[in-house]
């Protein structure tokens, strides 16, 4: 296998310039808070330039690049698991952008939101907040179809109820 | 009438349904009440979610992310280095809300114990320890014995090579990080298949102190914790876990 050289991380830091704002709404609608979202953003792009060598020009490299955002979540979740350090709780709600949506109703979203178990919200941010297919959603968690189906049948209807909007 | 459960209705209002189940689903809206009502409800969750998330597209992106994707110096010869230092300082501001330290500390740390060179060798290590089969690396002895023998709960501290992290990966496999302390110093991350130890990742490394190896997670350099990160299912092996898969032949 002959190694031709092109410099990945060039490639793949020129593709991720105009991918950050949609890797900030992830990163926001994933954590559920601004900060987080930020941190979490940052270690995403250090984690895709380490690992640019690693990235196929056949890949999407926005599906690629949301993995590496969904798996670093994960890992923090994890390590806030392990060292009981659960803080969430208290700053949930200061993710809300500045929208048409009343304030009440956008810190109740959040609210709701940050109560999904981890594998139900990061199927609502990747569907409903950032538009990819089942397939594609399917695909990037390495899960099958149906599984994305049930899971993000399973937190609209947590969200229905967390709203007061269930039937 | 047939009921139409929550999972074919999302997948109408999501726009996933195939032509006959859409057709279906027109049909029974036509004439029922309750049924419009949930599609209402279904979409306007979606619609809730758009309005919360969709202006952060808008917000303008913080000067510190941004400034991650600026070039390297020029003729600075590995990318990471300018990433390292950036992360370096923003890890220690001292301005930045509590929270945030606490989930940057871990890789601030890392960046800052290994200095990383962040060069994949793949070909171009001058004492590469692999072979290639099927455009794939495996490991070569003496490292292959290390990952077939090794066990980090019982490290060896004149072996050259040392064992950090062992995890079953998402494909099921075994596999496991080393540090290969010999000049130069590689890191790497190797998984079992039916060939031996294939290299997914690796690196130069610095030489770890003492001691350090068994907090692999945090002292690997980046590429190698990235590899782990992507493939690991669950936790990385206790003692007991990895001297069964040991015992196992890492099946």
């Amino acid at each position: 296998m002959e190694k031709r050289y092109v410099d990945p991380s060039q490639v793949v830091r020129e593709g991720l310039i105009p991918l950050l704002p949609r890797l900030r709404r992830l990163a926001r609608a994933l954590t559920g808070q601004v900060d987080d979202a930020d941190d979490l953003l940052q270690i995403v792009l250090e984690r895709a330039m380490t690992r640019a060598a690693q990235w196929r020009p056949d890949a999407a490299l926005d599906k690629w690049v949301f993995a590496i955002a969904r798996n670093a979540w994960r890992d923090e979740l994890r390590a806030r698991g392990r060292s009981q350090r659960l803080f969430a709780g208290e700053e949930a709600g200061v993710m809300a952008a500045d929208g048409n949506s009343g304030p009440a109703q956008k810190l109740e979203l959040a609210a709701a939101l940050v109560a999904l178990p981890p594998d139900h919200r990061e199927v609502v941010a990747l569907v409903l907040v950032e538009g990819l297919s089942y397939s594609e959603a399917a695909e990037l968690l390495q899960v099958p179809v149906g599984t994305v189906t049930s899971r993000l049948a399973r937190a609209r209807a947590a969200l229905q109820s967390y709203l007061g909007n269930g039937t | 009438m047939n009921l139409i459960d929550d999972d074919t209705l999302q997948a109408y209002a999501d726009g996933e349904l195939d032509a006959t189940n859409t057709a279906r689903i027109d049909a029974a809206l036509a004439h029922d009440d309750l049924l419009r009502r949930r599609l209402q409800q279904t979409r306007a969750l979606r619609a809730q979610l758009k309005a919360a998330f969709d202006p952060v597209l808008d917000e303008p992106v913080p000067a510190r992310l941004s400034a991650l994707l600026q070039p390297a110096r020029p003729q600075a010869p590995m990318p990471i280095k300018p990433l390292a230092q950036a992360a370096g300082r923003r890890g220690f501001d001292a301005g930045r809300r509590r929270a945030s330290r606490r989930w940057w500390k871990p890789v601030a740390a890392a960046t800052a114990s290994v200095a990383v060179l962040a060069v994949t060798l793949w070909w171009h290590a001058g004492r590469a320890p692999l072979s290639v089969h099927d455009d794939r690396q495996y490991a070569t002895a003496p490292l292959s014995d290390a990952l077939d023998r090794a066990l980090a709960s019982e490290p060896d501290p004149h072996a050259s090579v040392g064992i950090g992290l062992s995890f079953r990966s998402t494909d099921g496999r075994i596999c496991r990080t080393f540090i290969d302390r010999a000049k130069p110093t590689l890191a790497g991350l190797a998984c079992h298949d039916d060939a031996g130890w294939r290299l997914s990742v690796l690196t130069a490394a610095k030489k770890p102190e003492e001691g350090e190896l068994r907090q692999a997670a945090s002292s690997m350099p980046p590429a190698v914790q990235a590899a782990v990160d992507a493939r690991i299912r669950g936790e990385a092996f206790d003692a007991r876990q990895e001297r069964a898969a040991r015992d196992a032949g890492w099946r």
